[in-house]
């Protein structure tokens, strides 16, 4: 088995009168962990369901390592998924479960109960393979779904919000243990998830979705660090980036009636621009912005402080706790800035 | 509040009287003499007899031969509905259909039709061709209520087992048959079970159809109730016993299936055929 | 995907060519029966009548009188079931103590062959000597009544038998509606000091509005097509006194042997029920 390289030109999906994917182009490389990262809606399950050939495209190809798979039946690809309802066959044993994809290949009696315990043992459940599913706990239906999903050796293993139905302890654990055993198998993995958590601390890399669209593909760092539209950069960070209309004229920004030098930025002219920092590139000091502090919450260490500016929010990272209506001022780090054109939203 | 308490329940249970009384009624007269009957005032208390059992049994108006005849075209109704409505309902509910939402109507609209508006052109064609008074006449007309009915039924029960089992089991390649047989009807069989019991307790119960195109070959337990009250005058312990008999096998099965009887009534009523 | 609906195709076509054979093409055939000459006790006048038979029902008393017991009857049968059995489901969600038994005794007539319920009320409850109620209307002093020998008291009798045994149905759908109504919005209620008959007008008779739309309409199809149990009490008599369209038509085609006529009174009924079953789509589609 290798893993496969699977490229999506085109994808198109209309539902009556709703445009679910509006053009997908997308080359996932061969042992990528590779998320489709975006907000319910976005399209990214849909993608997903394509490549699976569990739906059909209004438009488009799909090719897995170079050959044309569109209108092949998901049977016929060589793809493995794992659904967020796990999709447990409720009257099989955990055992018959994992058997089932086997036996319908066709493969040999002995071969199957050699491979189901291989595959029930790399995921901790081969004490399990007797029960039933209803008789497991969530995170054992979540194993019992992956032992299923990799016991036959996909090139390709599609995974769907597998891990929304765990509790927040289960799911990181299990997230790192999703990565270790798409290294170890060597697999070629798309992960759909709304999470960016999820999807930036497993991803190799990561395409955005929005509304049936991919805004941005890269890896978590690139995507992170320069998002692509003001939408990407309200959409990533926790909490997200703050986000500030403002007025370029000359390395002069004007946020309300408040204007500050930016000299970096003087080459963009005079232009109407929406500044992004996330709230650590943010400052309370002696000079600057003029603002008010609304409201404060600790963080543990830290504490986060909403300050008002004129009619805006500004949340800033800070370490020591202001007090409310406290008059302070503002001083935004440069290198933290990022710089949207206010019509397009993109990224300048 | 407790005046309140017992009045409801005084309501309720008169209520459960009322609707038990005539089987409950009937049971006791088929225990009784023909004289018993009669007797004025009504009698509880009465020496039972087995006779009337016995004489519907066994004697000369033994209604053996009708209980037959209702097993074979009920059973035979059951079988051949069934073969024809699981993959109909199945494709119905789950897959993509031409013309589904039209497909669903059709089937709906065919199990209102008044059966008196099918049994005068069945009775005409069925002569036709030489087919009256057969069982295979008989099945064929039980399946003009049975079919549509059992669609409708199973429809609801396949829309209950959650899209990503088939799904699942397309991408383990077990292809669409195999999908359905190994993992579709597997968790459907609770519904299937419920479905046959109704086809068959609609079957067993059917009376217009019986008694137009059945006949001396073909006559059904119902047919041969009525014609107790035609034939022999007011043999009513005789009657209420063939009663007793002929409608155990329903009773018996009402009773396993009562948690779904509501399901199985209002069919087609609730939803389905129309998603996707 | 192509191979789904090939799939699909193949499941289905068996049931709907089947459907087509045994239901469509014989009602196409009551349309052509109902404008022939099909008279089997004088075969010799067979033959296309045009219109004819239709224009017979305009002058036919018996028709036109069997049209009205048919609305009678439904209509009496089915408000009597929904008020019935909506006030018994009320009143036994209250009841928590054998609720169960009572839905068990309420089966008991649904799972009855009408034909059976027919021949019981006509033998254990209504004959005349021996009959339970002419047993009990003697005993409260009121005198014995032929109740299916009387005319006006023959009909009541067959509402009362149907209804009889079709109330449960109403009660048990009612019943398990009224249970999936989530307790909470009853406490909002109080809370907003609604009392009992204000929680019944503007909460429970809503949201129970779907399922009662279903009962009227499934009973009103059932009532359209009764014909067992009336057939076992009365035979529709006395005379024509309980003979709703359903028992004319039979009675024209099987005793009368006049089928042509009788395919045209089957019709009238037909249509009538396709109406009603008309009224069931629309309220699919709208919700």
């Amino acid at each position: 088995m290798t893993a496969a390289r699977v490229q999506l030109s085109g994808i198109v999906k209309r539902h009556g009168a709703v445009t679910a994917l509006a053009g997908i182009d997308l080359e996932i490389q061969a042992g990528e962990f590779f998320s489709l990262l975006g907000p319910s809606g976005s399209g990214k399950t849909t993608t997903l369901r394509i490549l699976a050939g569990l739906e059909a495209a209004d438009a488009g190809t799909v090719h897995v390592n170079g050959e044309d798979v569109t209108l092949l039946e998901p049977g016929a690809r060589d793809v493995a998924m794992v659904f967020q309802s796990y999709a447990l066959y409720p009257h099989m044993t955990v055992g018959e479960n994992i058997a089932f994809p086997l036996r319908m290949s066709g493969v040999a009696p002995q071969e199957i109960s050699r491979s189901v315990k291989e595959a029930a043992e790399k995921v901790r459940i081969a004490h399990l393979l007797e029960r039933k599913p209803g008789q497991l706990s969530g995170g054992q239906q979540q194993r019992c779904a992956l032992a299923r999903a990799i016991v036959r050796k996909p090139a390709l293993f599609l995974l769907d919000e597998p891990l929304s139905n765990l509790d927040a302890k289960l799911r990181i654990e299990t997230r790192v243990e999703l990565k270790r055993l798409q290294r170890a198998l060597n697999v070629t993995a798309v992960y759909v998830t709304h999470d960016q958590e999820e999807a930036l601390s497993l991803s190799d890399r990561l395409a955005v979705f929005m509304d049936g669209r991919i805004v941005q593909m890269g890896t978590p760092e690139e995507v992170f660090s320069r998002p692509a539209t003001v939408a990407v950069a309200g959409f990533l960070g926790n909490p997200p980036m703050n986000l500030l209309p403002a007025r370029l004229d000359e390395g002069v920004a004007k946020v309300e009636s408040f204007s500050f030098p930016v000299p970096t930025l003087k080459h963009l002219g005079t232009k109407d621009v929406v500044l992004g920092i996330r709230p650590s590139g943010v400052r309370l000091s002696q000079d600057g912005l003029p603002a008010t502090v609304a409201m404060s919450e600790a963080l543990g260490e830290e504490f986060y402080a909403d300050v008002a500016v004129g009619e805006l929010l500004v949340r800033a990272r800070v370490k020591e706790r202001p007090a409310e209506r406290a008059q302070v001022r503002l001083q935004l780090d440069e290198a933290g800035l990022h710089v949207f054109d206010r019509a397009s939203g993109l990224r300048l | 509040m407790k005046l309140r308490h017992a009045v409801l329940l005084a309501v309720a249970v008169l209520m459960m009287l009322v609707w038990t009384f005539p089987v409950l009624w009937g049971l006791l007269t088929s225990l009784k003499t023909e004289r018993d009957v009669l007797a004025y005032p009504p009698t509880v208390i009465f020496e039972p007899t087995a006779g009337n059992y016995r004489d519907v049994l066994f004697g000369a108006t033994s209604i053996l031969p009708n209980l037959v005849s209702s097993v074979i075209v009920s059973g035979l109704t059951t079988v051949l509905t069934m073969l024809f409505a699981i993959p109909a309902a199945y494709a119905l509910s789950r897959l993509d259909l031409p013309f589904k939402r039209a497909s669903g109507f059709y089937v709906l609209a065919t199990q209102m039709l008044p059966p008196v508006g099918l049994v005068i052109p069945y009775f005409l064609l069925l002569r036709r061709i030489g087919w009256t008074d057969t069982y295979q006449g008989l099945v064929l007309v039980y399946l003009t209520f049975a079919l549509p009915f059992a669609i409708w039924l199973l429809v609801s029960y396949f829309e209950e087992i959650p899209r990503e089992m088939e799904e699942a089991a397309l991408l383990d390649r077990a292809g669409r048959w195999r999908a359905l047989w190994h993992v579709i009807l597997p968790q459907a069989r609770g519904g299937i079970a419920v479905t046959l019991i109704f086809v068959f307790l609609n079957s067993w119960n059917e009376f217009l159809f019986a008694v137009v195109l059945g006949g001396n070959t073909v006559r059904t337990v119902t047919v041969a109730m009525f014609n107790f009250i035609s034939l022999e005058q007011t043999q009513w312990a005789r009657l209420a016993a063939a009663a007793m008999v002929g409608m155990a096998p329903v009773i018996a099965l009402g009773l396993i299936a009562q948690r779904h009887i509501v399901k199985g009534l209002t069919v087609g009523a609730v939803k389905g055929g129309a998603r996707r | 995907m192509r191979g789904e609906r090939r799939f699909a195709l193949a499941l289905f076509l068996p049931a709907l060519l089947l459907l087509l054979v045994t239901t469509t093409l014989p009602l196409v055939y009551l349309l052509w029966t109902s404008v022939q000459r099909v008279d089997l006790s004088m075969p010799w006048l067979s033959g296309f009548a045009g219109l004819e038979n239709y224009a017979k029902l305009g002058g036919d008393r018996r028709f036109w009188s069997s049209l009205w017991l048919t609305f009678v009857y439904t209509g009496t049968t089915v408000a009597l079931q929904v008020v019935v059995g909506l006030g018994l489901a009320l009143l036994v969600m209250q009841v928590r103590l054998g609720q169960g038994l009572l839905r068990v005794a309420a089966i008991l007539p649904i799972v009855l062959a009408p034909v059976v319920a027919g021949l019981f009320w006509r033998s254990l409850v209504l004959a005349p000597d021996f009959g339970i109620l002419d047993f009990a209307t003697r005993a409260l002093g009121l005198g014995s009544f032929n109740w299916l020998g009387d005319p006006q008291l023959a009909l009541v009798s067959v509402i009362a038998i149907h209804t009889w045994q079709w109330t449960p149905f109403a009660f048990l759908v009612l019943l398990a509606s009224l249970a999936a109504l989530p307790p909470d919005i009853y406490e909002a209620a109080r809370l907003d000091r609604a009392g009992p008959w204000q929680r019944f007008w503007h909460i429970t008779l809503p949201l129970l509005r779907p399922a009662i739309v279903i009962v009227v309409i499934l009973r009103m199809v059932t009532a359209l097509s009764a014909f067992a149990a009336i057939f076992a009490a009365t035979g529709g008599g006395p005379g024509s006194a309980t003979e709703i369209l359903n028992l004319y038509a039979y009675r024209l085609s099987f005793t009368e042997l006049n089928l042509g006529y009788g395919a045209a009174v089957a019709t009238v009924l037909l249509f009538l029920t396709l109406a009603v079953s008309f009224g069931l789509f629309v309220f699919r589609k709208t919700r």
